[in-house]
């Protein structure tokens, strides 16, 4: 984390600002880049709703997709109180919608005509100096006056920013546009944070990350962040799922990734503790941090199975690399998690005996699942740990 | 040999074998022709099925749907119920009405694809923990057209045809004749897999897998339309 430095102001988005050494500084642009089906209206909101609300600051939004009367509601089911600053004046709409709609226009300037934009919200940014204004959105602006037009207003509008101090929100729903273009637009601002899901056919969470910035290097660290209603942007800490059949070795990997872990075993009428509830840890690995939860493998426990499934983000199947007879029950564990669709990693662990079957025959063995990869382990002497976390993050993260 | 699931149409099966699963089909033609009432009657096959459906109304809103279906005698009561009906309504938010969502039911505008896509992929989060195979159903495109930039909507149901196809659903959309540009039109025709059409007379498959261009009489009857 970058220390934080004076005069920066904040965003108010948990992890955001730590990440950007505090907030933006005066007068500087950031972009909201939101893959399509990520939500990108909250970030809006709660930077001019939590300044507003912290810091007095003034502020606009100029609107091209919802009308004012929308964005009061979507303002008012996250918590925050748009009204009272709407009637002070402490904030005002640029309505670039109603009049397309057919609606009689609210706020403090309208736009009939999208070419009249970039005057009028130079006009409004003139209005609000050391304050903040959101852009939403840039996507129907390009779509409607084009890009080039599209472009030289955001170079003009943050222009005017810079000299007034204003803080300029832009938010972008990145539909299937040109490679280049998008390259163009981040050019533009001083600040891009990429928003996107981790997910693999449906979306399963979502995750920002800062992708550029001018004034402090970009790490590229993922967050990954849930909506309340009421509350707005929380980060969430995701949860990585150990399962796979009895005496794998779930336990001992989840140990050796995650040191703290707490496993609630007993000794049971076999050779060795087995674990018949759960095991839970905390992992924080190059900068990614999560709960991981073990499972435990015999079939009286089946039911359990769904409920810890829930809502993780990655799996590791751990398998008996000796014992190929149990490559079926690994199989059907990840279909009781439920965990098909999100990414994972068959884990051939006890790599250290003899008899061990290497991934390239139990990738023959298995043929159960296309592209999943397969890490070589050995969780008694850590070997092939780095190589397990790498590959699951790697299919997590991927952009 | 392509697996296919029934589209609900009387007739229309008998020609094409039902529509090929985990698909999307555009229905088009001149208002007045019976999309709508398609959509209705894919619905209603869902319904038989036990099918969850996913579905995107932009002129009416659920309780408009369930009593325009009532007229042919088709109810979905008991299926809303059991919340295999999943809406998005952006009917009822561009008359400012603000009532309270739920995971089968959200609003959103028709000017606002970016909360558009935003709902579809929560519901669609929902559909996939339960089931592979579900239908889907926008009605209508051509509302999307009248309030965005035409190449935004092409944007956007591109993203929103790959979404459903990938969590596993089969999908109609439909879409009024010349309310877009033609060169649309053909970009609209290009995203989708079937391509229906209806001209108030004639039912014409103008592209669907493994099939040639097949026409036959339709008409619009108590039942709903009925092919041949």
């Amino acid at each position: 984390m970058a220390a934080e430095i004076e005069g920066r102001r904040r965003t108010y988005i948990p992890m955001l600002d730590e990440m950007l050494g505090g907030g933006m500084p005066a007068g500087t642009s950031m972009l909201f880049t939101a893959m399509p089906g990520v939500a990108s209206e909250v970030f809006g909101c709660q930077i001019i709703a939590e300044r507003m609300r912290n810091d007095g600051d003034v502020s606009f939004i100029y609107t091209n997709t919802r009308t004012p009367v929308e964005i009061e509601h979507v303002f008012h089911r996250y918590g925050w109180d748009l009204r009272s600053a709407l009637d002070s004046g402490q904030t005002f709409f640029v309505d670039s919608i109603s009049s397309m709609m057919g609606m009689p226009a609210i706020g403090k300037y309208e736009i009939d005509d999208f070419k009249d934009s970039e005057k009028v919200v130079a006009e409004a940014i003139a209005d609000i100096a050391g304050g903040t204004a959101v852009i939403e959105d840039v996507s129907t602006l390009l779509d409607s006056i084009g890009v080039d037009q599209t472009f030289d207003m955001i170079e003009g509008l943050n222009e005017v920013a810079r000299s007034n101090d204003v803080n300029m929100i832009y938010l972008f729903t990145r539909w299937n546009y040109e490679k280049v273009m998008l390259g163009r637009l981040s050019q533009l601002v001083d600040c891009e944070v990429k928003l996107f899901s981790v997910e693999e056919k449906v979306v399963y969470r979502q995750v920002f990350a800062i992708t550029k910035s001018n004034w402090i290097e970009a790490s590229g660290t993922k967050i990954f962040f849930e909506v309340l209603e009421p509350g707005g942007v929380r980060v969430f800490i995701p949860k990585l799922l150990v399962t796979g059949p009895y005496n794998a070795g779930k336990t001992t990997f989840a140990h050796a990734i995650a040191p703290d872990t707490v496993s609630v075993e007993r000794q049971t009428f076999e050779l060795f503790p087995t674990t018949v509830g759960l095991d839970i840890g905390h992992l924080d690995y190059k900068g990614f941090s999560a709960d991981v939860f073990g499972t435990p493998g015999q079939e009286r426990f089946d039911l359990l199975l769904e409920p810890l499934g829930r809502e993780a983000i990655g799996t590791f199947i751990v398998i008996d690399s000796t014992k190929p007879e149990t490559f079926v029950r690994a199989k059907e564990m990840i279909r009781m998690c439920r965990t098909e669709a999100i990414p994972k990693v068959i884990i051939a662990n006890k790599q250290d005996l003899p008899n061990a079957l290497s991934p390239d025959e139990i990738k023959k063995k298995m043929a159960l699942w296309e592209g999943v990869p397969i890490v070589p382990v050995s969780a008694t002497d850590g070997k092939g740990l780095s190589e397990a976390l790498d590959t699951l993050f790697s299919l997590i993260y991927e952009i | 040999m392509i697996p296919k699931i029934a589209s609900g149409i009387a007739g229309l099966d008998e020609l094409t074998g039902g529509l090929p699963e985990n698909t999307m089909t555009l229905v088009y033609g001149p208002p007045k022709t019976g999309k709508s009432i398609f959509c209705y009657q894919f619905l209603r096959q869902a319904v038989a099925d036990g099918d969850l459906c996913s579905y995107l109304m932009t002129d009416y809103i659920q309780s408009q749907l369930e009593q325009q279906m009532m007229v042919f005698d088709w109810f979905i009561h008991d299926y809303i119920q059991d919340k295999k009906l999943y809406v998005i309504d952006t009917a009822s938010g561009s008359v400012g009405a603000m009532q309270k969502e739920t995971k089968n039911m959200m609003i959103s505008s028709p000017q606002n694809p970016t909360d558009i896509a935003s709902k579809v992929i929560q519901q669609l989060q929902d559909i996939y923990q339960q089931t592979r195979a579900f239908r889907s159903i926008l009605d209508s495109s051509t509302t999307l057209f009248a309030f965005n930039s035409p190449i935004l909507v092409i944007r956007v149901l591109k993203s929103y045809i790959m979404r459903i196809k990938m969590a596993g659903g089969t999908g109609i959309i439909t879409y009024t004749e010349g309310t877009a540009e033609t060169e649309i039109e053909t970009m609209l025709k290009a995203s989708v897999d079937n391509i229906i059409y209806l001209d108030s007379e004639t039912i014409t498959i103008e592209a669907m897998a493994g099939l040639r261009q097949e026409s036959a009489g339709y008409q619009i009857t108590d039942n709903g339309i009925v092919v041949g």
